[in-house]
């Protein structure tokens, strides 16, 4: 059966620039550190989309764990030497809800 | 939605306050509040702009009872915020015995590691009495990892289970330096229930409580002095 899934629309906030995959080690070291292994399978977590330039990403996860992920994005303080603090700014349970295209397109958000 | 307000803030040496206003209200934020003392104790003025939005307080930081009201008499009817740095018990003690006192921070020390809050009931009935909030400070749990996190994680529910027997005002900040220390409220939230925190009172801790502090609900005897 079909999990009900949750997409969280988040910004990182960097010193510096950071990458892709960079950032989806450290959310995954994050939610391993805080949750564990089984916690963080349970999470179902997966980066599906970042853009490193305007710092705004998507992420999946299942819709039971949206306050842990929100926990784990918290934690998160440095990627790879580099400050970062990450918001979510919108959770939906579909990628044309939380606005990800449009808002990519349209570049940064307002800042 | 409440209004959500961010107390505990020190601004680098040249860092303006509006612009970290700007970075608290992208989070969610509605006010912040500046505590701005530098090493020796001394109280630097930023340019507030008068802007409504920006509350001044001050983080007293001293080892000495005598030097702590000296500058709780000096500071009381100046600065709208007024809290003590604590650690040891005779400061924390003496600053929650003291009603013009608003917030007691770091009751434990910094990291958590000094004397535990159930060796200090006493102060916690003080606290309560005298309508002193308690600061819970999350970035420790933020900043650390492993062995580390988990002492943090278990104080805090062990002190958040007194904070609730003793009817204290708990208060949830982050120890802001920068806008890389921000962290939105609905994040606050999810950290905070990492120490069994439930959500009403995250949210309480996070809006009402902060909000009464700064508009006085408490302290009636005392004029509203807003920067």
């Amino acid at each position: 059966m079909r999990e009900k899934r949750r997409y969280l629309l988040f910004e990182a906030i960097c010193d510096a620039e950071v990458g892709k995959h960079e950032l989806q080690n450290a959310i995954w070291d994050s939610i391993y550190s805080l949750y564990g292994d089984t916690g963080a399978s349970e999470s179902r977590l997966w980066l599906v989309n970042y853009d490193s330039g305007i710092g705004i990403g998507v992420l999946r996860c299942a819709h039971r764990t949206v306050e842990e992920v929100r926990a784990a994005l918290a934690c998160i303080h440095s990627v790879d030497g580099v400050r970062t603090a990450i918001r979510v700014i919108r959770v939906s349970g579909t990628l044309k809800g939380v606005g990800a295209r449009t808002r990519m397109k349209a570049g940064a958000l307002k800042r | 939605m409440p209004s959500f307000f961010l107390l505990n803030v020190h601004l680098q040496p040249g860092m303006p306050a509006d612009e970290m206003l700007r970075a608290a209200r992208r989070f969610g934020y509605t006010a912040i509040c500046v505590y701005n003392s530098n090493n020796n104790n001394e109280v630097i003025m930023p340019s507030l702009n008068l802007n409504p939005y920006i509350y001044m307080g001050i983080e007293i930081r001293t080892d000495s009872i005598t030097e702590l009201k000296r500058k709780l008499r000096h500071y009381w009817s100046r600065i709208p915020l007024i809290a003590v740095h604590g650690g040891e018990e005779k400061i924390n003690m003496a600053a929650v015995k003291d009603y013009r006192v608003d917030v007691l921070t770091h009751p434990c020390g910094e990291k958590w590691k000094g004397k535990e809050l159930k060796h200090q009931i006493l102060m916690l009935k003080y606290a309560a009495k005298n309508g002193i909030a308690i600061e819970f400070n999350l970035n420790p749990i933020i900043k650390s990892r492993r062995s580390e996190r988990v002492r943090i994680l278990k104080r805090l529910h062990e002190n958040l289970k007194l904070i609730r027997k003793y009817h204290v005002m708990p208060l949830l900040t982050t120890n802001n330096r920068s806008i890389y220390d921000l962290r939105a409220p609905r994040e606050m939230i999810a950290l905070a229930s990492l120490c069994g925190m439930e959500r009403e009172e995250a949210i309480m801790a996070l809006s009402e409580i902060p909000a009464g502090i700064l508009t006085r609900r408490w302290k009636k005897g005392r004029e509203v002095e807003q920067l």
